[in-house]
């Protein structure tokens, strides 16, 4: 009796896993490469995603895309990814049975902080959308340039010009 | 010595004839009158003239040249005072008739620039700006820039046109000046019909667009007065 | 040469006026602002240099261009309506020497507002690549484009002899030709996009500064959009001699 407890446990218990990670992989399974990365602001950097189809069906219009939220504390909030990436949802027309794609997203790392970036493939044959495992991201922060160089240029040049103008028609009123 | 020979000039805007058939002609050294009602195609003949618009067809010879095929050469010996005169209002007198003679290739002297402006009664305004300038004030302007290359054969539509009676004579005298003095050829279209018989030698008449009369001003006021020759041509047929 | 004089008094009555002057330092504070956002920014700030000289340049074309095709649109169609060009038509100055006179004012202007971008190139271009030759680009490209649209401008008003008409045609024109400035890189992959692109010396032009100064690309590169923006140029000058030569008052 206990023995056959055991069985159906074990047995239930595969089935509840499998349905787990199915429904994160029913059909699909979605990784994201690299799992982790450290830069600096203004780097650019691609994340591949990589989808594979595990049935024996082809699946047709699939949607992909990456998502990005700031896990700095005090500063938790999603990403608006337009100054970030001009890649942000790929449409695949068709991933053969047993196939994989290959998605990349290029993106430029404007601030700094702590991040986590995964990707979501949405397949209107499932239920639940399938999201890959997180990946972290460390962005430092880096001073470029002094900005007081151009403070010179950016108010003396106008005042130059106007300076100039004031001269000329001085001299002419005079003359 | 014929200085203006036009013949058989048509022009027409829009379906409407200005021009038809236009036939006369003005002596080196005339001041003529170009006398007509509004609308008779006085203003369209001088801007044929002065190359500014071309005629549909006929032929015009200024000085022998022909106004449709050497335009260079005829601007070098004429100038004009256009009815419409606009002026560069943001320049002074002074540097308004320097540019203007720059123009023409014969260049006046600071000297001779300052002596127009007197003579056209604008003294001490050389360095005042255009647009300060009230409308007989303009219009002496105007004068002097089309005097600036001493022109043999001069074109003046309504010269006198918001001149005071003393401008008036200024401009009558700076005419017969230019006329008698430098042997100038004088084209006057004026309304003013006092102008033309203190001037002209010799008049033509228009009315829609052609010659209704033409002749010397002193044998035609045997016969009567200038108002009534005007009167009396511009009812008539044309010739 | 009588277009001299042309030139000469062109630049006084719009360069070396009130309204000339107001111009320049409008397109100053302009330049102040934008490289000051670029340098201080924190998003600007992280663009490459040759990416902010490339933005910069840009612009300068741009404004060039504007105010080309906004004098051109007043030099005859300006002169009618205020009743002067009856007297230049009355002198022995050719049309074709006034249209010249004009048109050399139009490049004085180009080149002052040229002269006036100079210090902020540098300024922003300065330790990055490329900067030298991206302003020689710049100086011919934007010579030859401003030449193409202060030409096609004038020429219009030649024709048109309405300055009102003359300025809408010429912004219309405008925004067609900027619109590789103004379209997001999405549309400009449309096939409206692309089409534009090909027929745009603008377009040859932004994309030359891309390929010089971004890509690094040398001369071999850009012989086919410099000679596609010479002969616009050549296109225009034609357009203004002939309508110059027509013109009646």
């Amino acid at each position: 009796m206990k023995k056959l407890i055991l069985v159906l446990s074990t047995f239930f218990l595969g089935i509840a896993v499998n349905y787990t990670s199915a429904s994160a992989a029913g059909h699909i399974t979605v990784s994201i490469n690299p799992q982790s990365i450290q830069a600096n602001m203004g780097d650019k950097i691609t994340y591949v995603g990589t989808i594979t189809n595990n049935a024996d069906m082809a699946v047709d219009n699939i949607i992909s895309y990456i998502s990005l939220a700031n896990v700095t504390l005090g500063k938790e909030a999603p990403m608006d990814l337009e100054d970030w990436s001009a890649n942000k949802a790929i449409k695949i027309d068709t991933i053969p049975p047993h196939g994989t794609y290959e998605g990349k997203w290029p993106m430029r790392l404007i601030n700094s902080g702590g991040y986590v970036a995964y990707i979501t493939v949405v397949n209107k044959e499932d239920i639940t959308p399938i999201s890959s495992a997180m990946s972290y991201l460390e962005i430092k922060r880096v001073i470029r340039l002094n900005p007081n160089n151009v403070l010179p240029v950016a108010i003396g040049e106008p005042a130059l010009i106007g300076g100039v103008f004031m001269f000329i028609a001085f001299k002419r009123k005079k003359g | 010595m014929m200085m203006v020979q036009v013949e058989n000039l048509v022009k027409s805007y829009d379906g409407h004839t200005a021009l038809d058939g236009l036939n006369f002609g003005v002596e080196e050294g005339d001041i003529f009158g170009f006398l007509g009602p509004n609308g008779a195609g006085k203003t369209t003949t001088i801007r044929i003239l002065t190359g500014i618009t071309k005629a549909d067809s006929g032929s015009a010879l200024i000085d022998g040249h022909d106004i449709f095929t050497k335009p260079g050469e005829v601007r070098k010996i004429i100038n004009a005072f256009p009815e419409s005169n606009g002026y560069y209002e943001w320049m002074t007198t002074y540097e308004y008739l320097e540019f203007f003679s720059y123009l023409y290739s014969a260049k006046r002297s600071k000297q001779e620039i300052y002596k127009l402006i007197e003579s056209v009664g604008l003294n001490g305004m050389d360095n005042l700006l255009i647009r300060s300038f009230s409308r007989g004030m303009k219009q002496r302007l105007g004068i002097a820039r089309a005097l600036i290359n001493r022109p043999r054969l001069l074109f003046l539509d309504e010269p006198t046109n918001g001149l005071d009676p003393k401008g008036r004579k200024d401009v009558h005298d700076l005419l017969m000046d230019l006329n008698q003095e430098q042997g100038s050829t004088i084209f006057l279209s004026t309304h003013l019909l006092d102008d033309v018989e203190r001037l002209c030698n010799r008049i033509t008449i228009i009315n829609f667009g052609k010659i209704v009369r033409s002749g010397d001003l002193a044998k035609m006021e045997r016969k009567g007065t200038i108002e009534d020759i005007f009167f009396m041509s511009t009812k008539e047929k044309a010739l | 040469m009588k277009a001299q004089y042309i030139i000469q008094k062109e630049i006084r009555e719009s360069i070396l006026t009130p309204k000339g002057f107001l111009w320049y330092v409008f397109t100053s504070v302009i330049l102040s602002i934008l490289s000051y956002f670029f340098l201080t920014n924190n998003e600007l700030s992280l663009l490459d240099q040759s990416q902010m000289l490339y933005m910069i340049m840009n612009f300068i074309t741009v404004l060039g261009v504007l105010m080309g095709l906004v004098l051109g649109a007043d030099v005859f169609a300006g002169e009618i309506e205020r009743g002067t060009l009856e007297a230049l038509f009355l002198s022995p100055v050719t049309k074709i020497e006034i249209a010249a006179g004009k048109l050399g004012a139009a490049m004085v202007n180009w080149w002052i507002i040229f002269a006036i971008s100079l210090p902020y190139l540098f300024i922003v271009g300065k330790g990055g690549q490329n900067l030298l030759r991206g302003i020689l680009y710049l100086g011919i490209l934007g010579t030859l484009l401003s030449l193409t649209f202060s030409a096609f401008s004038m020429g219009l008003s030649a024709r048109t002899k309405s300055m009102k008409n003359s300025l809408i045609i010429s912004f219309f024109i405008f925004l067609l030709a900027g619109s590789p400035v103004f379209l997001s890189a999405a549309l400009r992959m449309t096939w409206f996009g692309k089409i534009l692109d090909l027929v745009n010396p603008f377009a040859d032009a932004i994309n030359t500064f891309d390929s010089v100064v971004i890509d690094s690309q040398g001369f071999s590169f850009q012989i086919e959009r410099i000679a596609i923006i010479c002969g616009y140029t050549f296109l225009s000058l034609w357009f203004l001699r002939r309508g110059a030569s027509r013109l009646e008052i």
